[in-house]
């Protein structure tokens, strides 16, 4: 099934997975519960017209979720996550790492123009530095467990056999639901920390018209953080925000309403982590082989002078107006 | 080889919940997990039907297909277990499940479920046939007796049927001739996408 | 992926014979297997039980058990009697397979049958003798509590009387333990001996017997099978008798029969009915009298039955000219359609069957009800042969051996009644002086009004109720016909919350001097109200912890082999009767002709011995051909018995015989009687398990003609109906020697025979009857002409004897329909079996205070498939209790949204009498119509929003507690029973 049939056949059943009713004919005259009596097949023709429906009953037993009898919509829910969310999950992934190595052959590594100047500027401080790593960090184990959910059976089970396989992904299972709390910790307080600097601009559409300084030549002027780096921040934020809510309900099953609302938000979860692992891939190739120069600013935090002017010489101005530019020969501000 | 399946024949179940607890007696099974139950549809109104539900072993099944560590298998009649030791709880077979078997022993909030249980077919689980390991993890292993799920033994009414498919299948196209009505094999679409042919 | 290999593939053929076996009837036994695995980890669950030092069951270590053992029981809950096979290792209950071979239940179950194993492994039993001091439990022995509660039962006694202490038995007791506690009661000296007959089917009992002979179920369950209209009144089988319902069912799609439902409630065997009426709660009489209106309107009734062998069906024919359609639409709610059809359905499409339980039994008109049906029954020609007649279904597995042993205040064993000659019987019976009996019975002394009684005419009084027995502790002395108030209670096997007006027993236990109960869990009598001291409670065991037999409604006998010793230190019902007796100080005498065998404790009597003891005496009930042996060779042979029609096979040890040799079995065992199947069917010899309709009302009855002149009606029967080959083709009264010397058939007797009658019959020998006479020779002889020993007479549409002869429909006391009570009233204020009974001042009462204004509410009660009874024993089996968590009201949703009253919110449901409420939650369907509303009655533990759980003694409280319905129900009972009206009266309800 095409993933927006999944999504819009998710989203009815959110709002309108109703307990299927059947009016039964009472006539005043006889009431012949043998002859009244429901049939499934009322249940299977409601099916084709809200394939969400669900076949609700009453049941003594506390737990409510018993009294769905039937909920066919589970085969739907199965056939996104063994197949589109394979897909899509293996395009994105794949088909960026594909595109980065091309782009490597082609581009090559982006080279500091001028080359160092020696001078260094400090682009991130410690508390930044620490706040992108912890999110950092926490992504990769998150990402590589989750990709383990829908790959490792296929990948490396084979390879390690089904016990070591559970082992791992116990682990992997136990990481992804810990460390999800200071990944979203990490990703509100980038929201805090870097929203002031990545509220979109004129500059940046500039900035994408030039092509980013990475097609072509030059660079096209940019502030503390160009349009490429503000389409990472907010889809870190809006993505991790995602994965967040969508994660939070996943872990916290009872707050999500009916299984049907769990699968809409597992198939949330999926998509938009396999979507945020291509670009972070991305992230990470122009952030340590793609480009000379821009590890440092995670790294150290100081950036060569030059590699700012080049990237973020709106910014450097800035910087050097405030006299934030550290190591070698200071500039003298004119008395 | 015999396909083992279960029929609920709703116009002879009473909810009686006899196949409720003779699950909890044969297996064991603690408070709080329901491997299976009875679900009234309609109650209180004319016609009300109750159906007795478990796993119904589904051809080709849902909870195997979606299941990240491979648990699932099937038992060469057609049985669909899991491997408890390598379960890790995530609850993926819960939300493909059409019929709401898989149980997990705790109401645990992050990932903490525990490991998933639901019926077996009384047919145990990977472990040695009729061991106490075996029976410990996954209840009793009745088909290697001989005999069948006890739910469906001690059922009050013959309702619930469990047996070769086949052969349930006639005995309900049996029934439904001569009584000349049916509400029909409640699940089976779902879990081996056939009806019966009446 | 991986592929599970079969230890078990060369069983499959076997397994596919046992599918097939559900399609073709009678389903083969299959090979047992051993299952080791299981038996391991029953093992581990049994060691699971560690309660401090007492003892806990024995289990051997783990691993493969060996000489795992299959025994034989019956499961312990309802009366449909179905076999539990228990497996049994090392004296530990390890699993339960199903009993495929009993023709009962075919290997089937309801969830309380499929989970008695938790009964012997409950952790939540009482584990050993208490006694509470100054409101804390303490542990004593069992010398200790006996000593004490003896002790106390003799100062009593000195001080009060012997009627002062109420003895409560059990309608769990097997037959002998049954027997054993009436028997105890006469050695004590009171008829206030009872058990939950009172609460269920006493009305029934008394409807029935006074219209044909016997009060009990006249077919079986499996008979239904051959029914073509199943009629049901009052009775929820799918809940109360789930594996009837199998045969029920069976015999719905067989014969493609009508099911017709009538009944307040769209209940859970309504919703398998072809046609269901609904009606309003306790408008029984009219809905019989309406559906009689058409029946004799258009000429429907079987007239050539009502010639032969019916008394008195003008007068009723008289009574229902008064229930023209639209009165009855008016009473009943039943439009004229509806119960037309009905009432043509079951008089054309025969044989038709009129099944009923509480839903009839428990009201103030109960009795009047039951003789309304069976007078459809008689109408219609629906008696005394396959596939018809009156199928009671009783409520608990041993109710109908109980009252067969007089577990009644009103009847030694076998239904001999309370009269001299019953007492001289039972004497000889027992071997002990009839003298006897008259020094240990009260003398009542003159009091309000009443003239004082001899210590024999006390005997041959009735005792008092069980529904009413805190009224004979609370009311004046003058008020209550016995020596003085009730000042004890020895309770055995008998809950606390199934009877209405609780506010009134918890002023009633207060009163208490001694209130002993003696039970596998605590009951309700032990967590209700406030008492400080003089309460003991005894541990007793289950009937899966003893042998003996019980009867099953459709009156098979059953024998059931202890699957396991009594856990903790629990002990045998025998056990707790002897040892009492023991320090009561006629134990001796009381046991006299009883094997004593060396129980857990001490010595107990044999179940064997006991058995036997009643088949020496149980003449006028035919419980002398069933002895131990010819009952456990039917538990051996199971599998030879016919589905049907119950007759073991031909060539098989049994041949011939009924299942269960159904009571009467007549003469002795070497007799080989095969039990009778269906009472009064004529089609069969007598003795091959025929039968006529009983005269036991007189052989003649006066009639006074228009004309003033007086006729004399014969009440035997006529026109040629007899049992088959009968060699008196006509009626014919009992037999006794004075009637066989005038058949010139008293040749046939033997020497022997003739001494014990001579012996019993001294010098007036003519009057030695078939019930009195202990050779049975009189049966054996008349049986061998083909006659039935008890006659051969007319069912009586027109009990004379009884409160409204015919009956009439009554306005419930608290009747929603004011405007009616006027035309259709309660009852004159009478009383009742030693008690006022005040129908109509309550009900004259409740009409001008506006009862029905500010308690709008219909309020009906009924049973969950779940529970039984008090339902402490079930409320404690986890595998049960996690089933039905809360206590509730059914509620319909207009009356729900009208109160703002949400499905699952808890409410308060409000009596009218004493302020009462209790708090529950809320479940909004439609099952109960407008303005009705329904209450599960297994509750307790909670007491008018109060939670009582402190009150069990630690670790005894059941899983689940809650309000019982029985606090808001209220006042009427029946003028024949003291039956309460438990299923109609009125409530309100609010959101809480």
């Amino acid at each position: 099934m095409r993933l927006g049939a999944h999504f819009r056949l998710l989203v009815t059943g959110l709002l309108l997975s109703f307990a299927v009713a059947f009016a039964a004919p009472v006539s005043a005259q006889q009431v012949n519960p043998t002859a009244d009596s429901v049939r499934e097949q009322q249940f299977l023709d409601a099916l084709k017209g809200n394939p969400s429906a669900e076949l609700q009953g009453r049941i003594t037993i506390p737990d409510q979720k018993a009294a769905t009898l039937e909920r066919p919509a589970g085969r739907d829910w199965r056939a996104f996550h063994q197949g589109t969310m394979l897909r899509i999950a293996a395009i994105a992934v794949l088909g960026t790492l594909v595109a980065l190595v091309a782009f490597y052959l082609i581009r090559g590594r982006i080279q500091t123009e001028g080359g160092p100047s020696g001078r260094a500027i400090t682009r991130f401080n410690a508390f930044e530095r620490f706040m992108h790593w912890l999110t950092a960090a926490c992504f990769i184990v998150l990402a590589l467990s989750g990709l383990n959910v829908t790959f490792g059976k296929h990948l490396l089970l084979p390879l390690i056999g089904p016990q070591a396989f559970t082992n791992i992904s116990v682990v992997a299972k136990w990481a992804h639901n810990y460390l999800a709390w200071p990944f979203m910790v990490g990703i509100a307080m980038m929201f805090v920390v870097w929203i002031k600097d990545n509220i979109p601009g004129m500059t940046d559409l500039r900035w994408f018209a030039a092509g980013g300084g990475i097609v072509g030549k030059g660079h096209p002027p940019a502030k503390r953080f160009n349009g490429g780096q503000k389409i990472v921040f907010w889809s870190v934020v809006l993505g991790g925000g995602a994965l967040s809510v969508s994660g939070f309900y996943l872990l916290f099953p009872f707050y999500a309403g009916g299984v049907l609302n769990l699968q809409f938000w597992n198939v949330v979860h999926g998509i938009v982590s396999v979507l945020m692992v291509a670009m972070i891939l991305g992230h990470i190739y122009i952030g340590t082989i793609g480009m000379e120069g821009a590890f440092d600013a995670m790294g150290s935090g100081e950036v060569d002078l030059n590699w700012a002017k080049a990237h973020h010489s709106l910014w450097v101005e800035e910087e050097l107006q405030k006299g934030h530019v550290s190591g070698g020969p200071k500039l003298q501000p004119a008395e | 080889m015999a396909r083992m399946k279960f029929l609920c024949d709703a116009d002879r179940c009473i909810e009686c919940n006899a196949c409720v607890t003779a699950c909890k007696n044969e297996n064991e099974v603690p408070w709080g997990v329901n491997r299976r139950r009875v679900v009234t549809i309609n109650d209180g109104k004319p016609g009300e039907r109750s159906i007795s539900m478990a796993c119904m072993h589904c051809t080709d099944a849902p909870c195997m297909a979606v299941c990240p560590v491979d648990c699932f298998y099937n038992t060469a009649d057609g049985v669909v277990l899991h491997n408890k030791d390598l379960c890790i709880g995530c609850g993926y077979c819960f939300y493909a499940c059409p019929f709401g078997a898989p149980q997990y022993p705790k109401v645990g909030n992050f990932g903490s479920r525990g490991k998933m249980d639901k019926c077996t077919y009384c047919s145990g689980g990977p472990e040695a046939d009729l061991s106490p390991a075996e029976f410990q993890k996954y209840g009793s292993n009745r088909l290697a007796e001989g005999k069948l799920p006890l739910c469906a033994e001690m059922c009050s009414t013959k309702s619930l049927l469990a047996g070769d498919g086949d052969i349930i299948a006639q005995i309900y196209k049996e029934r439904v001739v001569k009584r000349g009505y049916g509400s029909g094999a409640w699940g089976w679409q779902t879990a081996y996408k056939e009806t019966i042919a009446i | 992926m991986l592929i599970k290999r079969k230890t078990a593939d060369v069983q499959r053929g076997r397994l596919q014979a046992a599918i097939a076996g559900l399609s073709s009837g009678v389903m083969d036994r299959r090979a047992f297997l051993r299952r080791s695995g299981l038996v391991a980890g029953g093992i581990a669950a049994a060691g699971a039980l560690q309660i401090g030092s007492v003892r806990k069951a024995e289990a051997a270590g783990l691993g493969p058990a060996t000489g795992t053992k299959i025994i034989k029981n019956i499961c312990t809950h309802c009366s449909v009697g179905c076999t539990v096979k228990a497996e049994v290792a090392n004296g530990v209950w390890v699993g339960q397979e199903p009993a495929w071979e009993s023709p009962i239940n075919r290997g089937s179950h309801c969830a309380k049958g499929a989970s008695v194993r938790e009964l012997v492994h409950g952790d939540r039993r009482i584990k050993y003798p208490m006694k509470l001091v100054d409101g804390q439990w303490q542990r004593i022995s069992w010398d200790v509590a006996i000593n004490e509660i003896g002790d106390k039962m003799m100062e009593i006694r000195a001080k009060s009387g012997a009627d002062s202490v109420y003895l409560l038995g059990s309608a769990k007791f097997s037959n002998e333990g049954s027997y054993l506690f009436r028997k105890f009661a006469a050695f004590w000296g009171t008829n206030n001996v009872d058990h939950q007959a009172r609460i269920c089917h006493s009305t029934t009992v008394a409807g029935v017997a006074n219209t044909w002979g016997y009060g009990a179920m006249t077919n079986s369950y499996n008979d239904i099978r051959n029914s073509k209209t199943i009629m049901f009144m009052g009775s929820n089988a799918a809940e109360a008798h789930p594996v009837s319902m199998q045969h029920i069912l069976s015999g719905k799609e067989i014969n493609r029969a009508n099911v017709i439902v009538f009944d307040p409630r769209l209940t859970r065997t309504a919703a398998h009915a072809t046609d269901y009426i609904r009606i309003r709660s306790g408008t029984d009489i009219a809905v019989i009298w309406g559906m009689m209106w058409h029946i004799f309107k258009n000429g429907w009734e079987d007239k050539d039955f009502l010639a032969a062998r019916v008394y008195g069906m003008d007068d009723v024919r008289k009574e229902v000219e008064k229930y023209d359609p639209k009165t009855v639409e008016d009473i009943t709610g039943v439009p004229e359609a509806q119960m037309k059809r009905a009432a043509e359905t079951f008089a054309k499409v025969k044989p038709a069957t009129f099944i009923w339980c509480m839903g009839v039994t428990q009201h103030s008109v109960g009795t009047a009800n039951v003789r309304a049906i069976c007078n459809l029954l008689l109408a219609t020609g629906n008696v005394g042969g396959m596939g018809n007649g009156a199928n009671i279904f009783r409520g608990h597995c041993n109710v109908q051996g109980a009252t067969d042993f007089g577990l009644d205040i009103s009847n030694l064993p076998c239904y001999y009644g309370l009269v001299e000659g019953a007492w001289r019987h039972w004497a000889r019976v027992w071997d002990v002086p009839y003298d006897y009996f008259l020094t240990r019975f009260d003398e009542v002394p003159a009091k309000g009004g009443r003239p004082a009684r001899t210590a024999k005419a006390n005997m041959e009084t009735s005792g008092h109720t069980s529904t009413r027995w805190f009224d004979a502790a609370n009311l004046p002395a003058e008020q209550v016909d016995q020596k003085d108030n009730l000042k004890a209670m020895f309770v055995m096997g008998h809950g606390g919350n199934t009877i209405p007006r609780m506010p009134d027993a918890v002023k009633g236990l207060e009163k208490l001097e001694l209130l002993v109960v003696a039970d596998p869990h605590p009951t309700n009598f032990v967590s209700l109200g406030q008492r400080k001291n003089g309460t003991y409670l005894l541990p007793v065991g289950t009937q899966f912890e003893c042998s003996g037999s019980r009867t099953c409604s459709n009156r098979s006998v059953q024998w059931g082999e202890k699957v396991v010793e009594p856990i903790f230190e629990a002990a045998s019902d025998y056990f707790v009767i002897y040892k009492l007796a023991q320090k009561l100080g006629f134990a001796d005498a009381m046991h006299k002709n009883l094997e004593l065998i060396q129980g857990k404790y001490g010595p107990e009597p044999s179940a064997e011995s006991i058995l036997r003891e009643i088949n020496k005496g149980g003449w006028s009930t035919g419980y002398t051909g069933q002895s131990p042996e010819r009952l456990k060779l039917h538990m051996q042979h199971q599998d030879k018995f016919d589905l049907v029609s119950l007759r073991g096979a031909v060539g098989s040890p049994v041949e011939n015989d009924f299942y269960g040799l159904p009571w009467p079995c007549w003469g002795t065992p070497e007799l080989k009687h095969p039990g009778t199947h269906i009472l009064y069917n004529t089609s069969l010899e007598a003795k091959n398990g025929g039968g006529t309709f009983r005269p036991r009302f007189g052989l003649t009855r006066e009639r006074t003609l228009p004309d003033g002149s007086k006729v004399n009606d014969t009440l035997l029967a006529e026109n040629g109906s007899y049992s088959l080959n009968s060699e008196i083709k006509d009626g014919y009264p009992e037999f006794t020697m004075g009637v066989l010397k005038k058949l010139g058939w008293d040749a046939d007797l033997t020497p022997k025979e003739l001494e014990t009658i001579t012996w019993i019959g001294g010098n007036a020998i003519d009057a030695v009857n078939w019930a009195n006479d202990l050779s049975g020779g009189i049966q054996r002889v008349a049986l061998a002409h083909g006659c039935v020993p008890y006659g051969n007479g007319k069912a009586r549409a027109n009990a004379w004897n009884l409160p409204d002869p015919v009956p009439t429909h009554r306005e419930p006391i608290y009747s929603p329909r004011v405007d009616l009570v006027a035309k259709w009233p309660a009852r004159p204020d009478e009383r009742t079996l030693r008690i006022p009974n005040l129908h109509t001042s309550v009900q004259k009462a409740a009409v001008e205070k506006g009862i029905a204004k500010s308690f709008p509410i219909v309020l009906t009660s009924g049973r969950l498939v779940e529970y039984e009874g008090g339902g402490e024993e079930t409320r404690s089996n986890r595998w049960l209790a996690e089933l039905q968590q809360d206590m509730f009201v059914e509620i319909n949703p207009a009356d729900a949204t009208a109160r703002g009253i949400k499905d699952g919110a808890f409410v308060w449901v409000s009596g009218p009498e004493n302020n009462s409420k209790a708090r529950v939650k809320a479940l909004v369907t439609e099952r109960v119509g407008k303005g009705v509303a329904f209450m599960p009655f297994h509750f307790g533990g909670f007491y008018q929003g109060q939670d009582q759980r402190g009150n069990y003694p630690k670790g005894t409280d059941p899983i689940v507690l809650g309000e019982s319905v029985n606090i808001v129900t209220t006042y009427g009972y029946d003028p024949v029973t003291a039956m309460h009206e438990g299923k109609v009266t009125l409530c309100q309800i609010a959101a809480a």
